[in-house]
């Protein structure tokens, strides 16, 4: 691209997005939205900087907020960096002591938990435009907000997870394009016997790890309702795929990376080494790569199919409103300013995909691969809406590794999986 | 002690101030307030960081607590203290602390103990020894526990030395993926950083062994082993008991190291006392679980550092931490 088309579309975006961002201002009036006479202060955390990540700081911090607070006159958005692995922590003790921000970019898995907690307030009752702005967004991420019957969030950014393949490792296997179904999986899995590729790693064996198996392979985690896992997770489907994967662990074609060894190579190091042949992960990936990696040309694909077909699991961050929060007008004005595509695509450019779906093909047009994701995440399903969800990825982490270790078997793993989830939900 | 001495100086300095009038027992009762005022500071920071703390943490065991609505904690009583005591996890925890602590307090005073009796002696290079082995002491335990990490994954230093190099294995070793070998580097870890520490309070010990005592064993023909076991051994036993002490107490409360090495992983294998309390309360928000898993921890720290000190005293019966 020219010079000048560059900054051509630079000008036209930022336009665009000031055009927007004054759309907003627009679009709610009220006490306590911030004003020139009596300014406010919104706050905000969340955890795009992570891993040292300053692009898409940057456009949240020298382009968007900008563009916001001129279209919004009297509110400032003080925006917060904590790095991810703190942020549930520092959520939780700012929490207890009263002192949580307006706004929060929250993981998906820990709305319901915060939900049921009484932190949030319920956007689906707050904002009389919740329904038009969440039938935007995919609507398996729109669920990862609901809880009780009320949605506490909207989408912001969203990921899911797609088979990633080395092109290396395939020719190793003898074969020239990803597996694209379970069986091959399995032709795959022969072939690389011996040769110190693994088929596939993974690092852990939560709902994050299983449920794309789970779901590819017809089976499912809970009933439709989420009130009970026995009879479902215990499945003779399910037992049949687990079984298939503890099968390539016994045969060393998957590390023990999965069964939670911190000391095994990662997925990130793994698959350009060429010591791993396929691994699932999200659209973050290629940064990560494009750093240090950079001749490194991983392949992106479906995740493979099985008698379900090829279902992902979604990922991604809500924002969310606090009940604490002493500014709603002013913050719910900035969650709907999130919403416009201008911050969509904004976002997009620095790697975070966007939530709706009509936005897909502009950002297919960012990067390739963007569409890959886009068109998993057409079919993707969220992990159970529940408070107890860690305690869920404990349960499982904790019943399957001994499958995978030959100290139990499958049924009996997933047996006592199902139970104690069952008591989990129950407890909802 | 020395701050009865100074209360008694500032009344006496106050009467000499004032010699016309005169002292009535209530006046002098005032004036020993001072100390009290010297020492208000410091009870105020203990009761702040610690008593309301720990008060705090034995009233939060007590309920389902929840940490983002106090209001709405329901009262449980001793229901997390009996769910304590049936759970798996946290006697696993519990005896992996007790491993780490056994392991590691040994090695730290014997080791420190050597190590301090070499540099006793006057040497030029003794002062850089010094250093050298305090020197892990002052390190940061996330700087080193991520070094210790990198050092002992499967395609780290130890298995190349071992296997590509010294050819000692016929293949690598996943040291973090069992329980007892990844104890067996959080041990090692905790070893390292902390015989530095055992050394220097030893070094100090031994400074002050008398010199006459030693060689008035000499001229009875005490040997330098004798020596050593009938002289020096005795002479630093308080510094021993502290020690062990001080030790015993931070092997119980081992955490950051076995936080960043394995998460208390392979599936909670590796999981001490304070990471699973650390898992309870910010992974699952149990509070109320997490925090008698701390009362509990605490009792246990208590009663086994006075059984120390009952068992360790003196034979004259001297208490001599």
């Amino acid at each position: 691209m020219k010079r000048s088309s560059k900054l051509g579309l630079a000008v036209v975006t930022a336009a665009t997005i000031s055009l927007v961002a004054a759309g907003c201002a627009a679009s709610t009036t009220g006490s306590g939205t911030g004003t020139k006479a009596s300014p406010v202060t919104v706050t905000f955390w969340g955890s795009y900087g992570n891993g040292g990540n300053s692009t898409q700081q940057d456009a949240l911090n020298k382009t968007l907020i900008p563009a916001f607070e001129k279209a919004n006159p009297g509110i400032t958005i003080k925006y917060t960096d904590i790095a991810y692995d703190s942020l549930l922590q520092k959520l939780t003790t700012s929490a207890a002591g009263g002192q949580l921000p307006d706004l929060v970019r929250a993981d998906l898995g820990w709305v319901p938990q915060f939900a049921a907690n009484g932190v949030l307030v319920p956007l689906s009752g707050s904002m009389s435009d919740y329904k038009t702005l969440a039938a935007k967004d995919y609507a398996g991420n729109v669920s990862t907000n609901l809880y009780k019957g009320k949605y506490y969030g909207l989408p912001l950014d969203t990921n899911t997870r797609v088979l990633i393949t080395d092109q290396a490792a395939l020719a190793k296997a003898g074969v020239t394009a990803p597996p694209a179904t379970f069986a091959d999986l399995q032709t795959m899995a022969t072939k690389l016997k011996g040769t110190g590729v693994s088929l596939f790693a993974d690092s852990g064996l939560g709902a994050w790890n299983v449920s794309p198996w789970i779901w590819s392979g017809g089976g499912d985690l809970t009933n439709p309702d989420e009130t009970k896992a026995t009879g479902f997770l215990n499945s003779a489907t399910n037992v049949q795929t687990i079984q298939m994967l503890v099968d390539w662990y016994k045969a060393g074609l998957i590390p023990n990376l999965i069964t939670g060894n911190k000391g095994a190579t990662g997925t990130s190091d793994g698959l350009p080494k060429t010591k791993y042949a396929t691994i699932f992960d999200g659209p973050w990936m290629s940064g990560i790569w494009t750093g240090q990696y950079p001749k490194f040309q991983p392949t992106y694909s479906p995740i493979p199919a099985g008698s379900g077909g090829s279902i992902s699991v979604v990922g991604g961050e809500d924002i969310v409103l606090t009940a604490s929060s002493t500014h709603q007008a002013a913050a719910e004005k900035f969650i709907r300013f999130t919403q416009t595509s201008a911050f969509q695509i904004a976002m997009a450019k620095t790697g975070q995909m966007t939530v709706e779906p009509s936005l897909a093909d502009q950002q297919a047009q960012l990067a390739p691969y963007y569409k890959v994701y886009s068109d998993q995440l057409k079919t993707a399903k969220s992990r159970i809406a529940s408070p107890n969800q860690s305690k869920i990825d404990a349960v499982l982490t904790t019943t399957l590794t001994p499958a995978f270790l030959g100290k139990t078997t499958v049924q009996a793993a997933l047996d006592s999986a199902a139970s104690q989830i069952d008591a989990l939900l129950a407890g909802n | 002690m020395a701050l009865t001495s100074t209360a008694g100086r500032a009344t006496e300095t106050s009467s000499v101030a004032r010699p016309g009038r005169v002292s009535s027992p209530r006046r002098r009762r005032r004036f020993t307030l001072t100390p009290y005022l010297f020492l208000l500071p410091g009870v105020v920071i203990f009761v702040v960081a610690i008593i309301w703390p720990a008060v705090s943490a034995f009233q939060m065991s007590l309920y389902h607590w929840n940490v983002f609505n106090a209001q709405l904690s329901q009262w449980s009583g001793i229901d997390n203290y009996l769910t304590a005591f049936k759970d798996p996890h946290f006697w696993q925890s519990l005896a992996n602390s007790a491993i780490y602590m056994v392991a590691t307090v040994i090695p730290q005073m014997v080791i420190g103990l050597f190590i301090a009796l070499l540099l006793k002696k006057k040497s030029p290079v003794q002062p850089l020894f010094r250093v050298l082995f305090y020197l892990p002491v002052v390190t940061s335990w996330v700087v080193v526990s991520l070094l210790f990490k990198f050092l002992f994954d499967d395609s780290g230093l130890i298995n190349f030395t071992l296997h590509d190099f010294l050819h000692l294995m016929n293949s690598d070793v996943s040291w973090l993926a069992d329980r007892w070998s990844a104890l067996v580097v959080i041990c090692l870890l905790g070893i390292w950083k902390g015989i530095g520490w055992s050394m220097m309070i030893y070094l100090a010990a031994l400074q002050g062994v008398p010199e006459s005592l030693e060689e008035a064993a000499e001229m009875d023909g005490a040997n330098r082993w004798q020596r050593f076991r009938a002289v020096t051994i005795p002479a630093i036993n308080p510094a021993t008991v502290f020690i062990s002490v001080m030790l015993v107490i931070g092997g119980l409360n081992v955490f950051t190291s076995v936080q960043l090495i394995t998460g208390g992983g392979p599936v909670g294998q590796t999981d001490v006392v304070l990471t699973y309390m650390y898992t309870q309360a910010f992974n699952f928000s149990d509070f109320g679980y997490a925090s008698t898993l701390a009362v509990i921890l605490a009792v246990f720290v208590f009663i086994l550092a006075m059984l120390q000190l009952r068992i360790l005293r003196t034979r004259d019966g001297e208490e001599l931490a």
